[in-house]
């Protein structure tokens, strides 16, 4: 499916569910996110993950919706919020564990005529991802070897992380720009990325699905 | 073949738009076109920033040009368009972490080829042929963040020859490449000139093994303020003098065996990319000792430093204070072992030097020690006077000497020095030396120092271990 | 820095990496989040370590609103952070991107209601209080908060308020202070 409708149609999906109170409704888009992560074959020990990581939050709020709400319907409303976690995460992961970021960010670039710079800028910082978390290691260790802790409240690791960054950005800029990137100059495409009606119809038919067992059909 | 040249060039950085001291002054050169030079001059003199105007990244990025200009094949550079000027000119650059937009190697080399506007039909073909150049068809998929220095050099080298440009320049390439990839990369450069008529301007202090392969030598002043092409003679002996003057004529003792241990290694196997660095069964650094660490570029010295310190994932064992690295306590461990970075900034905390100051003497285990001793160290590295100067403003040299201060100043027991003497002008470098061996005889203190620059400081050293073939061995001589 | 609107590759690689920097420190206090939120939720106050935190989640946009002191800044700070999130397997899942969305507008808007004239602590504290207020409406539909006692409500709307002002606020002032003695900033025009 194409990048863009697909993340376009799973944040749809969760914005709507963030409305409406429909538990079954979560429990069905969550077990179809699943279906979708495991038939990508998708590491057991990831999935592991998946499943018990939302149990926190997701009890914790309905827990407190148990003790803490001022409704009738507090039990009703406590499943819907542990369901609605579970939707977001299966569903969120549906997409982002099948789409390498790379393949959404051109798929922006192509579809969404989101502009270049901020397509590839965004790109060339996130492939930085290992040096950053090195980096932030390295700022604590220098801290620590002259007798300071910094912890995630002090200003001096934010403050050499933005100098690392001014560098970096910097170098990374330049080298771009040697690599023949140009700001709002046209490129070519090898990977050309297309929407076809087959696409429309993946976001269409879901999403009318959808209003259909939210609004249509009573269910709890 | 391509022609460049520089006429009457100025060019200053600048804060807002006000500009700072000139870097570069009244320049003039005309590079030999379809030649290879070598550009050398001291640390500072303003090499990378000659080589960035070249390639059209200044001013665009920093600074101003104040006077002069830079002409490319007789136009004018600054009338090129970008994209056109990216078919005429690309550079390497001697960071080889930052120079990469993509994850892997194949994705770069599109990416690149994609800017130039290269029909997509003729960009796989550009990219094998490229690969197989670099001999680095095997690296095609994998994730550019895992190679090591010398891999990732070549693949930078490979984006070049894919987007086919007439001009290559290259910003101190090699510091972070193995001897095997330099010599790799040198002998491709020799064929891009010769076969294909690039014109490559190469920069570098260090003049090791360009011998045999450059037209040209063009040395830049430490002010910035001429460009001198060599004969073939001054040429030649430049280079003759740099091998001689690269080290001493001294003898180090070996190691007594019964003398305390600072670190010991067991088994310990590093890697960089597909390659192995170190493959040691047993090794000891001596305590109270200064042990100097030599090996080639990018055999593994900093990254032995940095698993050492806590800061690089290994397997076997590093043993400090009788704990494994890996399991110690970080707060604890930090405490008994300090490293020097290779990179000053790094090192600082604060925004001036007396903040900087402060904070050492306030954590010294040799507070006392220190705080009397202060005033006259500052005075011998000529840092006094500069309490509410900005760090990151310093000169190159000046954060050196102050960063080397503060982490002697902590009074660590064992301190590992990544290239403490890069950029240190020659006084400069005996006032740290100086300043090291004093500090290291009072406070007892063990240090293990990676240094390229040999020349002067064997008073210092103690010992010398030598890191080749993956191994570490004592060695009497340097060299 | 120069006051100038337009978005440069420099300034977008810049401000993507500062946001996932601030990412990567919010990753490593990931156990703190779930340890208060495990210990709250017996006695039914689990969603107040989502509030006690928020200042910390949500701090990417007022600290690059003062940094770059430009239109865009703050939304784009918060919304890069939330997808770089997304992508490292969050456990908010798809609701990251809008929560990232939601936040970005509200950080943004603080801005604004300045006319972006004020990147100082005007406009910070702005900033502050828009993004306690947008954010807590959010939650107010996604997390059910709606339907708690009123004293409950207010009791976490403070704690939301007290967690912003100290992270988006305080700290990105000491942070944008240490950064503004460094005149690193104004050398950084392109």
């Amino acid at each position: 499916m194409n990048p863009t409708l697909k993340f376009l149609l799973a944040v749809l999906i969760a914005l709507e569910i963030s409305f409406t109170s429909v538990w079954v409704i979560n429990v069905v888009l969550a077990a179809l996110g699943l279906i979708v992560i495991l038939w990508h074959r998708t590491p057991w020990k990831r999935v592991g993950l998946l499943l018990l990581v939302p149990l926190i939050p997701a009890t914790a709020l309905a827990v407190a919706m148990l003790m803490q709400g001022r409704g009738n319907n507090n039990v009703h409303f406590a499943i819907v919020l542990f369901t609605r976690i579970y939707a977001y995460v299966f569903v969120g992961s549906a997409a982002t564990l099948t789409t390498p970021i790379q393949t959404l960010v051109m798929s922006l670039e192509q579809n969404a005529h989101v502009p270049s710079k901020f397509a590839y800028g965004f790109l060339g910082a996130f492939n930085l991802m290992p040096k950053i978390v090195s980096e932030v290691a390295t700022i604590r260790a220098a801290g620590q070897m002259r007798g300071q802790v910094l912890h995630f409240w002090s200003p001096q690791l934010y403050f050499k992380a933005i100098i690392a960054s001014l560098n970096w950005s910097e170098n990374l800029a330049e080298a771009m720009t040697s690599h023949g990137f140009v700001e709002e100059a046209p490129r070519t495409h090898l990977t050309v990325i297309t929407t076809s009606w087959w696409d429309w119809v993946l976001i269409i038919v879901p999403l009318l699905l959808l209003q259909v067992g939210l609004f249509a059909i009573p269910l709890p | 073949m391509a022609t460049v040249s520089v006429d009457h060039l100025s060019f200053s950085y600048t804060i807002g738009d006000e500009p700072l001291k000139p870097t570069l002054t009244d320049l003039s050169i005309s590079f030999v076109s379809g030649g290879f030079t070598l550009l050398t001059g001291p640390s500072g003199s303003g090499k990378s920033t000659l080589l960035k105007l070249i390639a059209g990244l200044y001013p665009a990025f920093s600074g101003k040009v104040t006077a002069g200009h830079i002409t490319l094949n007789d136009q004018l550079l600054s009338e090129i368009s970008p994209t056109k000027r990216s078919q005429l000119v690309a550079m390497m650059f001697q960071n080889p972490n930052q120079q990469f937009a993509m994850d892997t190697v194949e994705n770069e080399l599109v990416f690149a080829l994609e800017n130039q506007q290269l029909p997509p039909v003729d960009i796989m073909p550009r990219i094998d042929r490229a690969l197989a150049f670099l001999e680095i068809t095997d690296l095609r998929d994998r994730v550019i963040s895992t190679l090591s220095g010398g891999e990732k050099q070549k693949v930078a080298l490979a984006v070049i020859v894919a987007m086919d440009t007439d001009t290559i320049l290259l910003d101190e390439p090699f510091a972070s490449v193995d001897p095997d990839a330099r010599q790799l990369l040198l002998g491709k450069l020799a064929r891009l000139q010769r076969e294909d008529h690039k014109t490559i301007i190469l920069a570098d202090h260090d003049l090791e093994d360009y011998g045999n392969y450059i037209d040209q030598m063009v040395v830049i002043n430490t002010a910035g303020t001429a460009l001198t092409p060599l004969s073939a003679q001054e040429k030649d002996q430049r280079l003759a003098s740099f091998s001689r003057s690269k080290t001493d004529e001294v003898r180090f003792a070996l190691p007594d065996k019964k003398t305390p241990p600072a670190i010991q290694l067991t088994d310990l196997k590093l890697t960089a990319g597909t390659r192995t660095l170190l493959n040691q069964p047993s090794f000891v650094f001596y305590r109270d000792h200064v042990t100097l660490l030599t090996g080639p570029n990018g055999v593994g010295k900093s990254t032995l430093l940095t698993a050492i310190a806590k800061l690089h994932d290994y397997s076997g064992s590093i043993i400090v204070d009788q704990t494994e690295v890996r399991k110690s306590r970080k707060r604890i461990f930090y405490q008994e072992l300090g490293l020097v970075f290779q990179d000053a900034e790094e090192q600082f905390l604060n925004v001036t030097v007396e903040e900087e100051l402060a904070l050492s003497t306030k954590n010294s285990r040799n507070a006392d020690y220190f705080s009397a001793k202060l005033p006259d160290f500052l005075k011998q590295l000529r840092l006094d006077g500069l309490n509410d100067h900005v760090v990151y403003a310093l000169s190159g040299g000046q954060k050196k000497k102050l960063q080397i201060l503060e982490m002697l100043m902590m009074g660590t027991p064992i301190l590992l020095f990544d290239e403490p003497f890069t950029g240190l002008d020659f006084t400069s470098l005996q006032q740290v030396l100086s300043l090291m061996q004093h500090v290291a005889h009072d406070c007892h203190q063990t240090y293990v120092i990676v240094s390229h620059q040999l020349y002067g400081i064997a008073d210092l050293i103690d010992y010398h271990v030598k890191l080749k073939n993956q191994q570490l061995t004592y060695s009497e001589v340097l060299a | 820095m120069k006051r100038s609107n337009a978005w440069h590759l420099r300034d977008i690689i810049l401000l993507a990496l500062i946001a996932i920097f601030c990412g990567v420190i919010f990753w490593v206090i990931g156990p703190l989040y779930n340890i208060l939120t495990v210990a709250l939720t017996p006695v039914g106050l689990g969603p107040a370590a989502n509030d006690i935190l928020m200042g910390v989640w949500c701090m990417a946009g007022p600290l690059a609103g003062i940094i770059f002191k430009r239109v865009g800044a703050a939304f784009l700070g918060e919304f890069l952070g939330s997808v770089v999130e997304m992508f490292l397997g969050g456990q908010w899942g798809a609701s990251t991107m809008i929560s990232g969305v939601v936040q970005g507008v509200a950080s943004e808007l603080g801005f604004t209601f300045t006319g972006y004239k004020n990147f100082n602590w005007l406009g910070l504290n702005m900033s502050v209080l828009t993004t306690t207020i947008i954010t807590f409406a959010w939650d107010m539909a996604r997390n059910g908060y709606a339907s708690y006692h009123f004293g409950l409500l207010i009791a976490l709307f403070i704690i939301r308020l007290i967690s912003m002002w100290i992270f988006g606020g305080l700290l990105s002032k000491a942070i944008t202070n240490l950064l503004d003695r460094t005149h690193l900033l104004q050398a950084q025009t392109r």
